[in-house]
């Protein structure tokens, strides 16, 4: 019966494992030939394809697992999918309903311990609950502010056989999705974007979730106002748009600080406004007048910063409400910009080559020449990541896929999979750190057994780039337990998974590389050995406000 | 000593399910938040339950407990009543020595019972004369006193 439910929902995929409190499922899978099922080497990184495959293609990832230990593991899965608001259905086998309670075998409290990382969660006792209940499921996860759910099944629920129902049009009195629309100050936010001497406008994941960037162009275009990004809204503007600037927050673009630092008015668009993006919060933009938030959840109205206006709705929605009144601009805008312009030169994103190290930055540079503006990149967690984020290039819209508010090392390498069953046509870069690559690194398997045509760039260090940066320059200069030493010979590794690799030592050798993992059809591991000193600039040291950013120190 | 204007009262319908309660404390915790007082019991509609909150919003801004409220899908709606004119009503039963129950009753207590350990007594008010009930028996000498969270009703014009 979960099988036929899946199917009506139009599931393609499941990323799942199994085990005793769902073997009844996995009885009657091979039977459903809609539903392809790949088999994960461990329940996380089934939580992390689940979650690369719903952002790669926008539906609803789902995942299985069995009960205890299974269900268990997927908990850092969930919390990624929940801090970024990704769609994801888990479904876990729980013990036989009249076991529950009683320390059963591989019993454990899923509901309790996964209550505060979904969105909503069910425990299913009875048949008869369960066509509502995968319904309703779906529905919670993909609309509004979508999020994982997860449906804990009971064995016996699992064996129990009923006549196939229809369920019923969805009741949920506690879940009103346009009760909180909050529009009626659409006008009055146009207005004063239009007349604000300095605005800059801040664009986040709720901006792609929503597909609302051609809206977000539009709109910054009419308003000659500049936009920025968060780290999750990489993708939502074009980067390299006269009015970009490009991503925000605690390592974000100098220019981009500058930006939001003397603004007059602050628009932030389906955004969390989070620490990583205000840094000190009683520092953050002190020249606003007018904060306008826009966001679909209201309780992210003044959760961080109170706004002076704030639209309750989906980016897309509250855009659109805003363009017709969008009038004359200020007089002062072009001189806004001409001094965002400055500070673009002045600041613009920089590495050296001062010590004969290959550079993180060659590669990513070289990387993106070659996506064209087309291609899935999933960036892993650290110094990688902001990299990554700095350095992308793309003309248009695309897809950035990364773990930004749960910061999840071993991400990468899963979603990436997940991105290409998500989007099959695209190329797929994986981007990945040697430290956060180990976590979950078994999923290699999966890529080689769907000879799946991911690109994976190991940006190799030798330690863990990030925690040694803030030790460097945060923490005393103490390098504590960042030594990654003991770490396989990756191009050993590789061909142990059965997939073709090279290592690369020097600039020279990255286009010759990059261009035989291009030819080479299936996964491909690229083990660059990076400047093991190299650092992420700019950076707000730790407890900062944007004001104080550093660049980098080698460059003046 | 908790700040009253961090308190908000909320009454609070919610489905009455297994996990009810665990995702509405739950919250309150994650948050930051503090319970001050709470009572719960079934509503009018059948299969919803009304809780009455009296929460501390912590570092939150006030109006954070009701938005995070409203997101759980258990929560069918919430009612600030912080600022408003209830009918705010909590009820205490206590154990007293036979001896003062005289005066008690004149305060408006009513006997539910007696026995070789004393007479046992309800009284209702609001917060502060449940409060000066309690604090009045303290010094004639309880024998067991319990006292129940509040229920919050807005006053009809």
């Amino acid at each position: 019966m979960v099988l036929e439910a899946l199917e009506r929902e139009g599931v393609e995929f499941i990323f799942g494992y199994p085990g005793g409190a769902n073997l009844p499922i996995y009885q009657h899978l091979p039977k459903y030939k809609k539903l392809r099922h790949i088999l994960v080497r461990h329940e996380q990184g089934a939580a992390h394809m689940a979650d690369g495959y719903a952002r790669a293609c926008g539906k609803p990832g789902v995942v299985f697992a069995t009960s205890g230990p299974g269900a268990l593991n997927l908990v850092t899965g969930l919390c990624t999918a929940y801090m970024d608001s990704v769609p994801m259905i888990a479904i876990t086998g729980q013990v036989v309903s009249t076991q529950l309670g009683r320390d059963a075998f591989q019993e454990s409290d899923v509901i309790g311990a996964t209550s505060s990382v979904t969105k909503h969660s069910y425990l299913v006792t009875k048949i008869e609950q369960l066509p509502r209940v995968i319904h309703e499921a779906f529905h919670i996860a993909t609309t509004g502010r979508p999020g994982p759910v997860l449906i804990d099944i009971c064995k016996d629920v699992q064996q129990a056989i009923a006549e196939p129902v229809i369920p019923e049009p969805i009741d949920l009195p506690g879940y009103q999705l346009n009760g909180h629309v909050h529009l009626s100050d659409a006008r009055k936010a146009a207005e004063a974007l239009a007349v604000a001497e300095r605005p800059v406008i801040l664009a986040g994941h709720g901006v792609l979730l929503s597909h609302a960037e051609n809206q977000l162009l539009e709109l910054a275009e009419k308003a000659a106002a500049p936009v920025g990004t968060t780290l999750l809204g990489i993708g939502a503007f074009p980067v390299n748009h006269p009015l970009a600037l490009h991503m925000t927050g605690f390592m974000g673009t100098g220019w981009n600080l500058k930006a939001v630092q003397n603004s007059d008015l602050l628009m932030m668009v389906g955004m969390r406004v989070d620490d990583r993006v205000t840094a000190k919060l009683a520092e953050f933009a002190p020249k606003v007048k007018t904060f306008i938030h826009i966001d679909i959840d209201g309780s992210e109205m003044g959760k961080n910063v109170r706004p002076d206006i704030e639209l309750v709705a989906d980016a897309k929605q509250a855009i659109e409400a805003m363009l017709p009144h969008v009038g004359k601009l200020d007089e002062g805008r072009g001189k806004w910009l001409s001094q965002i312009d400055a500070w673009r030169e002045e600041h613009p994103l920089r590495y050296t080559h001062s010590n004969g190290h290959l550079q993180p930055q060659d590669v990513l540079v070289d990387m993106y020449k070659r996506c064209r503006s087309e291609a899935v990149v999933v960036a892993d967690v650290g110094q990688n990541q902001i990299w990554a984020a700095l350095w992308w290039n793309y003309d248009k819209p695309g897809l950035f896929i990364n773990s930004g508010g749960a910061g999840t090392m071993g991400f990468a390498l899963p979603a990436a999979i997940g991105a290409k069953f998500g989007r099959p046509e695209l190329p797929v870069w994986c981007v990945a750190g040697e430290g956060g690559f180990v976590m979950t690194a078994q999923e290699l398997s999966v890529a080689v057994e769907h000879q799946l045509d991911i690109k994976i760039v190991l940006l190799n260090n030798f330690s863990l780039g990030m925690v040694r940066q803030f030790q460097d320059d945060f923490y005393g200069g103490v390098r504590s337990q960042v030594a990654l030493t003991h770490m396989p010979d990756f191009v050993k590794l590789a061909d142990a998974y059965g997939l073709p690799s090279r290592r690369v030592d020097s600039l020279a050798e990255v286009g010759p590389a990059m261009d035989e993992a291009e030819r080479t059809k299936g996964p491909f591991l690229l083990d660059f050995h990076i400047d093991p000193e190299a650092n992420v600039y700019p950076i707000v040291p730790l407890g900062k406000g944007l004001n104080d950013f550093w660049e980098h120190p080698e460059i003046d | 000593m908790t700040d009253q204007s961090r308190v908000r009262v909320l009454s609070v319908e919610v489905e009455d399910g297994t996990n009810t309660l665990t995702k509405v404390s739950g919250l309150i915790r994650r948050k930051g938040f503090h319970v001050r007082a709470i009572s719960v019991g079934p509503s009018r509609v059948p299969g919803r339950f009304r809780m009455t909150l009296a929460i501390d919003a912590g570092h939150a801004e006030v109006d954070q407990v009701r938005k995070q409220l409203e997101r759980l899908v258990e929560v069918i709606s919430v009612e600030d009543l912080t600022d408003d004119a209830v009918h705010n009503r909590e009820l205490v039963v206590a154990t007293v020595a036979a001896s003062e129950v005289a005066g008690l009753i004149k305060r408006g207590a009513k006997v539910l019972g007696a026995g070789p350990e004393g007479t046992t007594i309800e009284f209702t008010g609001d917060a502060g004369e449940v409060g000066g009930f309690i604090n009045e028996l303290a010094s004639h000498g309880i024998v067991d006193v319990v006292r129940s969270g509040p229920v919050v009703m807005r006053r009809t014009a």
